[in-house]
């Protein structure tokens, strides 16, 4: 009686096994049938925009088909790190601290020479001599409540006592956050933004003294939205403009204020993979990424500011200024940052 | 008598999940207690007093312990009479609190702490209620404070309190109360020297679950409390996460490791110790 059925058992898991065996064979092999396929490294967060508005146009203009793998800027650099020498990703899309590093150890080959739109973008948002360049700018915000309060003008104004327990800032974790201590450190210090960055004995002390009106800091950003739909948060100090006005126009009562002061804008970068395959396709899809008629789809889908100067602005931002900020110093200090604000700005 | 160890076959039941178990749990543990005491040029315990030498991380690790010590102390509190009426009771009463106890686990954490948001708030019911019977006199604050810390773990884990309890209690003799009533036996007597002895297995079973559970939740301090209070478990998270400091995260998980099992341990230890008296 058992014999039978422990025969059954080893006949299905070879039958398991060979299968399991047949699927990865046959894996690289469909890769290999495929030439005209080119792999685009991005960020999950992107794949929405990409799908709908990216890949249709770029595959209709020069009939090659493009495999977005959407994941996050570290595992681009991971990817790109392990295939040295054999890369499979023609370009990626990664945040512009991760580029650097990426620059640093030679993944990046420079694209401006190559890519024709890249002559008409704004200024400072093409970088370390054309490695990358800003293809958006999502910029950072003071979200508020319509229904709780007029809008406000000034970054200053979430000091005021007025609005004790109401407001919400990003955690250090998320990248919003870390633009807090250079706003605090302009507005403790009045130096310019460029040097403002640098002084965080001044961030700290200043962002200190917003403590009694903090509601909360969050690092899941859907939380600190629903607070402030609710009305229960006045406003979410840093606040970027993809994720606010993408509220917005599904109804919520909120509006996202551009201060005088100016802002800063989320990391958005895209790169050429150095000896990546398709090199000539890759500098077409950034091109296409960077045309007046691509930028202008993107930046309405996404309520990020257009990096190309051809573009104009959204009604009512074309004045304000994005500060650059200096991701090297970010990305060499940010640990240290996040263990001084775990103490200075805890409960 | 001889005292032969003979196979038992009926053992090898649990070889599928001893594996499974080895794969996915004992080995990624024995590899992150080992990072914690390695560097660049091998075994070291420089991460640790690295570690233990900042006075900040003690408030880290006072926060972990306090919280997880008053969520328990609130489970049991709710838990025990709890499950003790639910063992006693009958029929589709008996459902209907099993499932009452069982239903809300179904519901994710997330959910639950967006909730405690709703209830929670300025213009929620706790407060209306506070301030209606004039306990307040305003609207306070009760979101993103230890005490709503400890209310939303507390609602969250309260199941695996009364879980072990109600089925200890199940198998005890219900007679034995109402023999040592007829034995003259007062009713706070019968509790510490009858009901609670009986139920103290129960006890120490979800007192070590919600501990453990309470020392490394992640996601409910997150959403409850937010980034301005820090935990073992939140600060590993974030080792690993964002900071991509390897060293540091296996640190602070092995201490987390550390003091839930030693905690735990402890209460078992003392508990049989006061059985075995008896």
């Amino acid at each position: 009686m058992t014999e039978p059925t422990r025969l059954a058992l080893r006949r299905r898991s070879f039958l398991a096994g060979s299968l399991a065996g047949a699927g990865i064979l046959a894996a690289p092999a469909i890769v290999r049938a495929q030439p005209k396929e080119m792999v685009v490294g991005g960020a999950s967060s992107q794949q929405t925009w990409t799908n709908e508005i990216m890949i249709p146009a770029f595959e209709k203009k020069y009939n090659i088909k493009v495999v977005y793998e959407g994941t996050r800027s570290l595992v681009n650099l991971e990817k790109m790190q392990k295939n040295k020498g054999s890369q499979y990703l023609s370009l990626v899309q990664m945040d512009d601290p991760v580029m650097i590093t990426a620059v640093a150890e030679g993944l990046l080959t420079p694209l401006t020479k190559v890519v024709p739109n890249a002559a008409s973008l704004k200024p400072g948002v093409t970088h370390m001599e054309g490695m990358w360049v800003n293809y958006l700018q999502p910029w950072v915000g003071i979200a508020y409540n319509t229904n709780r309060m007029a809008a406000p003008t000034s970054w200053a104004e979430a000091y005021d006592p007025k609005y004790k327990g109401r407001v919400i800032l990003p955690g250090l974790q998320n990248t919003e956050g870390v633009m807090n201590l250079f706003l605090a450190s302009f507005l403790k210090t009045g130096k310019p933004m460029a040097e403002a960055q640098k002084d965080m004995d001044a961030a700290f002390a200043k962002l200190k003294e917003m403590k009694p009106n903090l509601l909360m800091a969050y690092t899941q950003e859907g939380q600190a939205y629903n607070l402030l739909e609710q009305g229960e948060a006045f406003m979410v100090y840093g606040s970027i403009s993809t994720l606010a006005l993408a509220r917005k126009a599904r109804g919520a009562p909120i509006e996202l204020a551009a201060p005088k002061e100016g802002t800063f804008s989320m990391p958005s970068g895209v790169a050429l993979v150095k000896d990546g395959p398709m090199p000539e396709m890759a500098a077409a899809y950034i091109d296409l990424m960077l045309s007046p008629e691509i930028q202008a789809q993107l930046a309405a889908a996404t309520y990020a500011l257009p990096t190309n100067g051809k573009v104009p602005a959204p009604a009512g931002l074309d004045k304000l200024v994005i500060h650059p900020i200096d991701w090297a110093n970010v990305s060499a200090n940010r640990a240290s940052w996040v263990t001084r604000w775990d103490k200075e700005m805890s409960l | 008598m001889t005292t032969k160890l003979r196979f038992d076959p009926v053992l090898l039941l649990a070889v599928p999940a001893a594996i499974y178990m080895v794969i996915v749990f004992a080995i990624p543990v024995l590899w992150l207690v080992a990072r914690g005491f390695m560097d660049a040029d091998g075994f070291t315990l420089s991460n640790y007093i690295k570690f233990l030498s900042e006075p900040f991380n003690w408030v880290v690790i006072g926060n972990t312990l306090r919280v997880a010590f008053w969520t328990t102390v609130v489970c049991l509190a709710l838990g025990y009479p709890t499950a003790v009426a639910l063992a006693r009771s009958k029929g589709a009463v008996q459902v209907a609190m099993l499932i009452a106890i069982i239903l809300p686990l179904s519901v994710g954490v997330v959910v639950k702490t967006f909730a405690w948001q709703i209830v929670l708030r300025r213009d929620g019911i706790v407060a209306a209620l506070l301030v209606a019977t004039g306990v307040w006199d305003e609207p306070k604050l009760l979101l993103f404070t230890e005490h709503g810390l400890v209310m939303g773990a507390a609602n969250v884990f309260l199941p695996f309190m009364i879980l072990p309890i109600y089925s200890v209690l199940k198998l005890a003799d219900p007679n034995l109360q109402d023999a040592a009533a007829t034995l003259g036996a007062p009713p706070v007597f019968r509790f510490f020297n009858v009901a609670l002895p009986l139920a103290m297995p129960g006890i120490i079973g979800g007192v070590s679950i919600v501990f453990s559970l309470a020392t490394s939740m992640y996601v409910i301090p997150s959403l409850l409390i937010g980034d301005r209070f820090q935990t073992l478990a939140t600060l590993t998270g974030r080792a690993f996460l964002l900071m991509r400091n390897e060293a540091l995260g296996a640190t602070t998980a092995t201490i987390l490791l550390f003091l839930a099992v030693a905690i735990v341990a402890c209460s078992a230890l003392l508990s049989r110790g006061k059985g075995d008296s008896r």
